[in-house]
């Protein structure tokens, strides 16, 4: 009951006559189920829960609950013994009667009448709760702003009771969902929409999320496109290359000097089989994107890779005029086999950029980068990446991912250290064991002989388990014909002894 | 950390020596000696025989503490005996 009338500042009417009701509930008969349905409320609703909050509850409860459900069903028979018998009922009447014109006063921000009109609602006709509702309805825009904060947590509330209701009268649903859809969308029907539609909104969140990824992807496809046209550029380059090469070979150093328009392309295209040569990645989606309508886009890339913009390739615009003098000079050599010319003729304005550097031109400026970077991914994956890693390393680590095979364990990342330094240290051994056999021997160079030696003295070579058992056993064919003599055809042993 | 901290077992090795590798280190430790011709696979082959005894070893050492996983402590252990077992 605390929670009902607990901030009672206000002086209107309704609430003196709440209070009075409050206080005059305890004598009458209807105490129990006012108790019980207060100490119902005051389980549901948390202590300090304002007074709006209340009101949003009750009203809540009206559409849901006491309105509808039970309004109908009990208030014709209870409502006429109430009436009858407590002054109580008196009031609620005054009260039922009243809040429509003290809600419609502007204090309705302060209203207090909440708490008193659940208790009528529960009691009484359907037909008061529905006047009551009403005009609840059209006022919440006034409180809506207020309401929102606090809004959650009676939405909790409201769902356990929705639900309650769901399971006594589903057919209520539709005309409790009603009225919040009616008042010209107040902050409760918000409220309602917020809790209902939960699963909507963030849809409403993704779709504009996935309607802003496209863009970057095609930012990123900018620069995989770029990729795309050089390993395209590169990756046909063999096929048409093992033609070409011989002829573009002879002619380089020819034509090297000469700078005729016609030339470059050659020139171009000796140079670019070596760019090609390391990086064989044929783009995936290069091949996708051309295959559909490959002689036109082909043809079209050799001409407008200068106009890429649109695949935003800024570099490549500058390029249209050794481009054209390409793709002349194919259409003036081959017009006959036109995807192969297409590809030359990507391969030929690639390189074409690169050539500019002994026969300066505008573009070349903006050109340069593009081949540079073609380059640098390239030779560092095929030889500059492993000297970079330290060979010595390099080595030690197979056999440290050998140790893991033959430990059929696994171990420890820190275990792993511990065998690189065990293998450093058996590796200097070792040399020195060499180097002491092979110096006792009064030779400088090192022989199997040492090598079965120093096993034989290790216990790995015995009398039962020969050198060449081991070798068998441990090695694999390749090395085994390096290191056992076995006879071939024609009378040989091939390691000769 | 878990996944981290342990390496599990590898199923597939290459048998590929790093023949190299083993040229280069002997080559950088003993400037004045020279290996035969196939000298190196030899080398490659102790190696390796060495590493199967020590895997074998910790893996021992291992499984004598009732532990899943190998750890430093068996390495170590197990070097010591190996390294002596297979001096020179």
């Amino acid at each position: 009951m605390a929670n009902s009338y607990s901030p009672d500042s206000d002086s209107t009417t309704r609430t003196l006559l709440r209070r009075v009701l409050d206080t005059a509930d305890f004598c009458t008969p209807r105490r129990r189920r006012s108790a019980r349905i207060s100490a119902q409320r005051a389980l549901l609703e948390t202590p300090s829960s304002r007074r709006q909050s209340t009101q949003t509850k009750v009203t809540a409860r009206q559409h849901f609950h006491g309105a509808r459900s039970t309004g109908r069903l009990v208030p014709g028979q209870a409502s006429g013994h109430l009436e009858e018998q407590t002054p109580r009922t008196l009031l609620k009447n005054i009260l039922l009667t009243a809040p429509q014109s003290s809600i419609v006063m502007p204090q309705v921000m302060m209203k207090p009448t909440p708490a008193p009109q659940v208790q009528p609602s529960r009691r009484e006709s359907s037909q008061g709760s529905l006047e009551l509702r009403l005009p609840e309805l059209e006022s919440p825009p006034t409180l809506g702003p207020v309401l929102l904060g606090s809004g959650r947590r009676k939405q909790r509330l409201r769902l356990s009771m929705f639900q309650q209701e769901v399971d006594q009268e589903p057919q209520e649903l539709p005309i409790s969902q009603e009225p919040p859809g009616n008042p010209d969308a107040s902050s409760l029907t918000s409220s309602f929409k917020l809790t209902f539609a939960t699963p909507l909104q963030p849809q409403s969140v993704k779709r504009p999320g996935l309607a802003r990824k496209p863009p970057p992807r095609r930012a990123i496809d900018v620069g995989a496109l770029l990729q795309d046209l050089r390993d395209n550029s590169s990756a046909p380059a063999p096929l048409g290359d093992s033609l070409r090469i011989p002829v573009a070979t002879l002619l380089t150093d020819t034509v090297l000097e000469d700078t005729q328009p016609f030339s470059h392309p050659l020139v171009d295209h000796s140079a670019s089989v070596y760019h090609s040569l390391p990086h064989p990645h044929p783009g995936p989606e290069d091949a996708e994107r051309c295959l559909p309508c490959k002689q036109s886009i082909m043809m079209s890339k050799a001409v407008a890779t200068p106009s890429l913009p649109f695949l935003g390739l800024p570099p490549e615009r500058a390029a249209p005029p050794e481009v054209t003098e390409a793709v002349t000079f194919q259409r003036a050599v081959e017009p006959e086999e036109q995807e192969r010319s297409s590809e030359y003729e990507i391969i030929s304005d690639r390189p074409a950029v690169q050539h500019p550097l002994s026969t300066p031109s505008p573009s070349l400026s903006a050109e340069p980068p593009e081949p540079v970077l073609a380059r640098l991914p390239s030779r560092p994956r095929t030889a500059g990446s492993r000297p970079h890693q330290d060979p010595h390393k390099a080595g030690i680590s197979y056999y440290t991912k050998l140790f893991s095979f033959y430990a059929k364990m696994p171990m420890e990342r820190k275990a792993l250290e511990v065998v690189e330094k065990c293998l450093d240290k058996y590796l200097q051994h070792l040399c020195n064991d060499l180097d002491v056999f092979a110096a006792h021997a009064g030779r400088k160079t090192v022989k199997p002989a040492d090598l079965e030696l120093l096993m034989r003295r290790q216990g790995l070579v015995t009398d039962q388990v020969s050198l060449h058992v081991l070798v068998e056993q441990h090695l694999p064919l390749e090395y085994r014909q390096l290191l056992i003599p076995c006879a071939f055809s024609g009378n040989s042993v091939f390691p000769a002894r | 950390m878990a996944l981290s901290s342990t390496i599990s077992q590898r199923k597939h090795i290459k048998r590929r020596a790093p023949r190299g590798f083993l040229r280069r280190v002997f080559k950088r430790q003993k400037p004045h000696l020279r290996l035969e011709k196939h000298g190196d696979v030899l080398v490659h082959l102790n190696f390796l025989l060495f590493v199967h005894r020590l895997a074998e070893e910790a893996r021992i050492n291992a499984c004598e503490n009732k532990c899943g996983i190998i750890k430093k402590d068996h390495i170590l252990a197990a070097a010591k005996v190996i390294l002596k077992k297979s001096r020179g």
